[in-house]
């Protein structure tokens, strides 16, 4: 069929039925009319007629330019200027403010208002500018995106007006039925905080404060009560000790208060003291190796169950060295004798002069301690009991005693303030099965913790950089904690809490005011429930409370009178108050010790065992409330060099007799409980025993610290309600091939000469001992030509005999350098990001010498000398870049991105540097880093540089380091650019000491110091000339820029001399 | 000037070769279609040239970081496969410099395959070059630039530079030599091509009409490159092992390494070009033109080279003794034949200078299958020479603290293994697309050879022929040319 549509043939006007060649013409125009183009385009003043060249150019500027903009994101950047510029801040400089952390007070750098960097407080009594790990790593928390960002009722999101009327409501009720609440904190020592906890329990009568540490001190007080009457924990006095003994007690690297322990340990070590051929004798005996006993002069390796037979042995050999009647002692335990009779002895020639401390948690031990410590004298010299320490204050017994009534359903309402038993209690099983029995749980943590998923109420505390806060490290000392930024998310302070519900019970409130100064807009829309409160007034804010509780009895109470205004601004710019401490007295002991040996004995024979396992807090992550800080996890262990894990240390013999190795799993099975932990094999460790670190295995922290080891916990063992950690157990060998990241894997010197040490009596001979010198200066040959060196010339000197081991000075680095955390995997593919390591080497303590090669350490079982991995000392060696003179990695540089300052600086050009890895190949210290990977904005390396907040802490003096740039050390040029600008404008010289490296401002032994070589009077000149100074790998010629100061052990063996001649 | 030999076996086997048959078949690969052997061999080859793109591909995109380098081990699979590519890069240069100077003329039948080797395994080389880079596309920062800052000038004391400048002279000489030797074939293709390849031959044979004139020019051009690519062959490998030798790491830091690496060099080069000549001898039917003759001669060169690294090893270990050095010592002594890598050591002193002293053997020499293994020995040996050298030096210099092991990731195999994917396919797409032996200068050897030797090689063949015994057969070079314009 045909289709008709195609034939129809439509027109759309006359026009095209009858075309006129007018018409045909117009049809060829695309516009009826003519458009003056032309014209319009003169009347702009362009040409009509566009030439070639023109269009062109045009056309090129066209294609590039769309070209070019198409090339990239625009950025877009968020800066918001100050509309009125606070007073205080200039941006690009650093504003310090005094605060305080964990018992001592800091200078906390901030920049534009946030902030970025704990420094030490040089006037502080307690750490004379010292800062720990933790402490140096405490700023990190404050940017912690895992916190809890509004408070919690009933586990939905709420309001603070909200938490409080649901917590109001139930408070009231047990109130009138005289329902038992319970507040359960961590040691608290501000008195402030004390305070408004005490206006909390005055204002309801049923509650009830305890004070929990999964850490306990509490054997100490209590055995303090039992034998002087007073419940309070000792100030040691380290610094007047010649004489030093510790019994499992790590004093330098967690035990009580390390930072103020290892500043007076120190002073009698280092250069200071040995100047005056003076240094102090250090006994340990312990299980693990600690980092403490790693620095002691003599250390005995004993099982944990020992810790209370030795004491007594130790106690009877003083006793007949004194002429005093020993204790009668009814069992018989393995004892290193002859030990104990030489620590024994040397403790009685130093009577009044010496300190035994010992880190068990049996009050029975702690007396015999006392008992000890006041068969020496050493009250009122090494230990005072008067400017007693408010440090820890805890006790197991109250806290174990409220579990009991938990479960038996005797209490009603519980607040947890900076604890999380639930994670850290030894029972956590039954402690959680108490806790449902409570009808109103609150918790005051700050994140959504373990403890606090199974809290009706989460009112998320402030960090310490957010709150004011005091704090009472001892009788004699306070201590100002103010804060330096508002706070990030909607959080208020426990003690504002405590002030508010105290506030609400008196004046009858049932529902909430205004709670916190800060409050966000969420309570404040809530007007409905605001005008319909009474109004009698609102509660006190914390920071006037404290303010007034310092104005009516703190400044007194520290014998300041006088104007309080002028009072006030001096503690917040002096960060502490001290008033003069009292006339220590001679205390003596005079308890009958027999019924306490008794005791010992027993509880010694009931966790001992074939193998023992004992529980330690590691350096960094301490008892686990730190466990989120990605700084900490990656900081290595100082003895293990293990980052991101805890497990368990046993010595080689017991690992051949078990059948073990290194990475095998092993189950712990204490009382039944059983956990499963990688072993690793630790020499030094006791024969017979396994150390297991606290702290690790969170399951509800953060994204860094979630499942990070195992929790070693619920091996706590709990006995007459007291925690103590240690005792018997069974091993049973699982998996094996599991792989720990260690940043140092290689644990023998192999007979070479970086590390140098000598002994006292050989020092006091001769000053050079030991450091390859002599007097004589000698003449190095030197292919290449001295560089001029004017101006200043930048150096440094680390003294071994000073440094520790600890580690803050790695993480004072991290966080003044924006040094990149890695993580797990990429620091087992030994690829850490840290410009600052410590070396540590083992060697045998034996007749033989220099037993460090790794060839030694093969087929030990065959041999039989598996004993002599238990008797083994430890060397510690910072190592940095050592910004060499004549620096090998400057001539391989194909780019010259790196190279050298004219103040001897070795300079690396991120910009510059395109990544060839040639410079860290031929660095002989091997301390340059390489950027692998882009750390930062990289959902693989989810740590605080992949994160908005966490961002916040880098500081914007140091560029964050782009893929594929090399890094290290700049020796803080930093801190140096600010130091001479400061001068600068002051037009003064620099001062020697005014500019201070990051590691140098932290350590809390003073090793490091960092000062221009060009000024003669400077520090660091007159400890390179000192007869210790030694360079590591002189021999190579490269000049390095940092002096290493010659380790002296106080013993009577000459142990790894250097030898001058090789092999 | 006529070549009269009563003992010089001929180059060219096989029964009444004419030119035009030489033509025919040195052609055949490029002419016909692929063959199933060839297809076969590509497709591997390209797979593994994937996996190349893609390792590389990951490393560009993630950083270096997927490798498996680290703090203390900063270079590992990626500078052992860029020494050991150049290396092997040597024997081209080597078989079409250096030979053709000294007039050994058996070398025309091997150089043009040597030759492209030789460009392929520098292409291999230089990806590793960039691919080693934590900022690859910074590259041309090596180079001394003009810039709008000042003085901004590269470090002429840092053997990278050198490296730089070494390895793309290297390049660049070798593929002007190696093109210039490609024309007069690329010509003769043409000539026998139609349609499009006829259009992209003539563009790439330059328009070559074979006339005396070109032809002298040839002659002179070839020869001034060969006197120009020479000196190269000796310093591009010295310059290679400055990047260890000038450094102060115990084991790289070693004045011997210059020469020592140019022998090993030309021994990895002349072992990589009897693997490959050897299948291309049987899969492209070349037995005529590449003969035992050829695989003997190559084989003394591995002899030799391979005593000379073999003697190099003793002297390190020699000097390492001799100079007191402890960290020397420790390295030689202890890391090198008793640490944790003493496998690779182990690997590297059998390949390189146990299995080769087996060519002493005459038997072992003419044997071909017998050379292709030992060959893949060298191959093998001198990469691990050269892992030896860079992993174990760095893995245990100095401090003990900062000892590490290196582990390769998927990815390192993957860029290494990968590279061979990518040479051999680039090699496979030349044998394709241009012929793998040089038909020109193959030419000259038809009557180059001794009737009298070939009768005492093939006593039957001889006899068959009818010739007598005492005949002279004379050829020059000139007289050849003439006859093959006829």
């Amino acid at each position: 069929m045909e289709n008709t549509q195609d034939k129809i043939q439509y027109w759309k006007g006359l026009n095209d039925l009858n075309p006129s060649p007018e018409h045909e013409e117009s049809k060829k125009k695309e516009f009826a009319e003519p458009i003056p183009l032309d014209a319009f385009v003169e009347s702009i003043g362009l040409k009509k007629v566009s030439p070639r060249r023109d269009f062109l150019k045009s056309l090129g500027f066209g294609v590039g330019a769309a070209t070019l903009a198409a090339c990239s994101k625009a950025p877009v950047h968020k800066a918001i200027p100050y509309l009125i510029k606070p007073e205080e801040i200039t941006p690009g400089v650093s504003n310090y403010y005094t605060s305080s952390f964990e018992g001592y007070s800091i200078l906390v750098k901030t920049r534009e208002g946030r902030p970025i960097k704990i420094e030490g407080n040089p006037a502080c009594p307690i750490s004379k500018g010292g800062v720990d790990a933790p402490g140096q790593a405490s700023v990190l928390g404050l940017y912690d995106s895992g916190k809890l960002k509004v408070p919690m009722v009933q586990g939905a999101n709420s309001t603070w007006s909200d938490l409080d009327s649901f917590v109001m409501e139930k408070l009231e009720g047990f109130k009138k039925n005289n329902q038992a609440i319970r507040i359960v904190s961590s040691s608290i020592n501000s008195p402030s905080t004390k305070k408004a906890i005490g206006e909390f329990l005055n204002a309801y009568p049923n509650a009830k404060w305890i004070q929990y540490e999964p850490i306990s001190y509490s054997a100490i007080s209590q055995a303090n009560k039992n034998s002087f009457d007073k419940e309070v924990i000792p100030s040691y006095h380290f610094e007047n000790a010649d004489i030093i003994v510790g019994v499992n007690a790590d004093f330098l690297g967690s035990w009580l208060s390390p930072v103020e322990f290892t500043r007076q340990y120190t002073s009698k070590r280092a250069a200071k003291a040995l100047e005056s051929k003076k240094m102090s004798l250090h006994f340990q005996f312990e299980t693990g190796m600690s980092l403490t006993g790693s620095n002691a002069d003599y250390r005995f390796a004993i099982k944990p169950s020992l810790e209370g037979p030795v004491l007594l042995a130790l106690y009877n050999e003083i006793a007949k060295l004194s002429g005093v009647s020993g204790i009668a002692l009814g069992s018989k335990f393995e004892l290193p004798q002859e030990a104990i009779q030489k620590t024994a002895k040397a403790l009685v020639g130093a009577k009044g002069k010496s300190l035994v401390v010992c880190g068990s948690n049996d009050v029975s031990i702690q007396i015999l301690t006392n008992a000890i410590n006041s068969l020496l004298d050493n009250y009122g010299n090494t230990i005072d009991l008067v400017n007693y320490s408010l440090q820890k204050s805890s006790n197991d017994a109250e806290f174990m005693d409220m579990v009991k009534s938990m479960n038996q359903g005797n209490i009603q309402g519980i607040i947890f303030y900076g604890v999380n038993p639930v994670y850290d209690f030894g029972d956590s099983k039954t402690f959680q099965e108490g806790l449902k029995k409570v009808s109103l749980k609150v918790s005051l943590s700050d994140r959504l913790d373990e403890t606090a998923t199974l809290c009706d109420v989460i009112g998320p505390d402030q960090h310490f950089l957010e709150a004011w806060n005091d704090i009472q490290t001892k009788s004699n000392l306070m201590a100002i904690q103010q804060p330096t930024i508002n706070p990030i998310f909607d959080s208020r302070t426990a003690q504002q809490n405590f002030l508010n519900w105290a506030y609400f019970s008196e004046h009858k409130m049932g529902t909430a005011v205004a709670s916190t100064p800060v409050d966000s807009a969420a309570s404040k829309t809530d007007s409905t429930k605001l005008s319909a409160l009474p109004s009698a007034g609102k509660p006190m804010e914390y920071v006037d409370f404290l303010k007034s509780h310092w104005e009516t009895s703190l400044f007194a109470q520290m014998g300041k009178s006088g104007n309080f205004v002028e009072n006030w601004e001096e503690l917040l710019r002096k960060g502490f108050i001290e008033s003069p401490s009292q006339a220590s007295s001679n205390i003596h002991f005079s308890k009958d010790l027999g019924p306490v040996a008794q005791t010992i004995e027993k509880n010694a024979e009931n966790s001992a065992g074939n193998f023992e396992v004992q529980l330690y807090q590691s350096v960094a992550i301490r008892d686990g409330k730190y466990s989120n800080n990605p700084w900490l996890l990656e900081l290595p262990d100082p003895v293990t060099k293990v980052t991101w894990d805890n497990f368990i240390a046993i010595s080689l013999k017991s690992c051949h007799e078990l059948k073990l190795k290194d990475g095998d799993m092993v189950t712990v099975e204490i009382n039944g409980v059983k956990e499963i932990f990688p072993v690793l094999v630790q020499p030094g460790q006791a024969y017979g025993t396994g150390s297991i670190a606290l702290g690790y295995g969170r399951t509800a922290v953060g994204k860094a610290g979630n499942l990070v080891g195992k929790n070693a916990y619920p091996l706590i063992n709990l006995v007459n309600g007291s925690f103590q950690y240690h005792n018997k157990a069974n091993l049973i060998p699982g998996a094996s091939g599991y792989e720990f990241a260690r940043t140092q894997d290689h644990d023998t010197i192999e007979g070479r000469s970086m590390t140098k040490e000598t002994i006292l009596t050989e020092y006091i001979k001769n000053p050079f001992a030991g450091s390859g010198r002599t007097d004589k200066e000698e003449e190095k040959a030197d292919a290449w030509d001295e560089f001029p060196k004017k101006g200043h010339h930048w150096g440094m000197t680390i003294d071994l005999n000073a440094c520790t081991g600890c580690g803050a000075c790695i993480v004072a680095c991290n966080a003044e350098n924006n040094v990149a955390v890695v993580g797990k995997d990429e620091v087992h593919r030994r690829r850490e990001m840290h410009w600052l390591r410590i070396d540590r080497y083992y060697s045998f303590n034996d007749e033989s010498g220099a037993h460090t090669k790794e060839s030694d350490l093969k087929d030990l079982d065959k041999k039989g000398l598996l004993d002599k991995m238990e008797n083994v000392s430890v060397f510690y060696q910072p190592m940095l870049c050592q910004h060499c003179d004549h620096a090998p990695c400057e001539t391989v540089c194909p780019v010259l991105a790196t190279m050298h300052s004219s103040e001897g600086l070795n300079m690396q050009i991120y910009n510059r540097c395109f990544g060839t890895r040639y410079c860290a190949n031929n660095c002989p210290y091997k301390v340059r880093r390489f950027n692998w990977f882009k750390y930062f904005d990289n959902d693989q390396f989810d740590y605080q540089m992949n994160d908005d907040l966490g961002k916040m802490v880098l500081n914007p003096d140091v560029t964050v380091r782009s893929r594929g740039v090399m890094e290290k050390c700049t020796f803080c040029v930093q801190r140096i650019q600010a130091g001479k600008l400061e001068a600068k404008i002051a037009g003064q010289p620099l001062e020697d000491g005014q500019v201070k490296t990051a590691c140098q401002q932290t350590c809390p032994a003073n090793a490091i110091v960092f000062g221009d070589i060009n000024d003669h009077n400077s520090e660091v000149s007159k400890l390179l000339k000192n007869e210790r100074t030694y360079y590591v790998l002189d021999e190579l010629g490269v000049r390095p820029g940092i002096g290493y100061l010659t380790k002296v052990r106080n013993r009577e063996l000459v142990f790894n001399e250097a030898k001058p001649e090789s092999l | 000037m006529e070549h009269i030999s009563y003992i010089r076996e001929p180059l060219i086997t096989g029964e009444g070769v004419t030119y035009s048959q030489i033509t025919d078949e040195v052609l055949k690969p490029v002419e016909g279609p692929p063959t199933t052997k060839w297809l076969i061999g590509f497709a591997v080859s390209f797979a593994f040239f994937c996996i190349w793109c893609l390792a590389i591909g990951d490393t560009f995109w993630n950083g270096i970081g997927e490798w498996g380098l680290n703090k203390t081990v900063g270079w590992a699979w990626d500078i052992t496969g860029f020494v050991w590519w150049v290396g092997i890069g040597h024997a081209g240069t080597l078989i079409s410099a250096v030979l053709l100077l000294f007039r050994q003329n058996w070398r025309n039948s091997i150089n043009r395959s040597a030759e492209a080797m030789t460009i392929f395994a520098v292409i291999c080389a230089a990806t590793y070059i960039f691919g080693h880079m934590g900022r690859p596309w910074l590259f041309y920062w090596i180079f001394p630039l003009p810039n709008t800052f000042g003085s901004l000038w590269v470090n002429f004391n840092s053997p990278l530079v050198w490296d730089a400048f070494a390895i793309s002279t290297y390049f660049t000489v070798s593929l002007v030599f190696w093109y210039i030797g490609l024309i007069p074939d690329l010509a003769s293709i043409r000539d026998r091509a139609k349609g499009i390849s006829q259009k992209i031959y003539s563009i790439a044979s330059f328009g070559w009409r074979g006339t005396a004139r070109e032809w002298l020019r040839f002659e002179a051009v070839s020869l001034i490159l060969a006197a120009l690519a020479t000196p190269l062959v000796l310093s591009v490998h010295s310059i290679v092992s400055s990047d260890f030798a000038t450094s102060l790491i115990p084991g790289w830091h070693t004045t011997i390494f210059p020469p020592y690496f140019v022998a090993g060099a030309i021994f990895s080069g002349f072992g990589m070009v009897q693997t490959l000549l050897i299948i291309a001898r049987e899969a492209l039917n070349l037995k005529k033109y590449i003969t035992i003759e050829h695989i003997e001669t190559m084989n003394r060169i591995l002899i030799l080279t391979g005593s000379i690294v073999g003697v190099a090893y003793g002297t390190e270990f020699f000097i390492a003794w001799y100079s007191g050095s402890e960290y020397e010592q420790y390295h030689f002594f202890y890391t090198r034949a008793q640490g944790p890598y003493w496998w690779a050591w182990v690997m590297m002193i059998s390949c390189n200078v146990i299995t080769p002293q087996l060519l002493w053997i005459k038997k072992i020499r003419t044997s071909i299958m017998a050379t292709w293994i030992l060959s893949i020995f060298v191959n093998i040996g001198m990469w691990f020479e050269r892992f030896v050298i860079i992993v174990l030096s760095l893995h245990r210099d100095f401090i003990p603290s900062s000892w590490a092991m290196f582990y390769p990731t998927m990815v390192d195999m993957g860029v290494f293994f990968g590279s061979i994917g990518l040479f051999m396919t680039m090699f496979l797409l030349f044998i394709k697309f241009a012929p793998s032996i040089a038909m020109a200068e193959v030419k000259l050897l038809l009557k180059n050879g001794s009737e009298q030797a070939k009768k005492l090689m093939h006593p039957e063949e001889g006899a068959h022929h009818g010739a007598k015994e005492g005949v002279i057969i004379a050829a020059t070079t000139l007289g050849i040319k003439e006859k093959d314009h006829e």
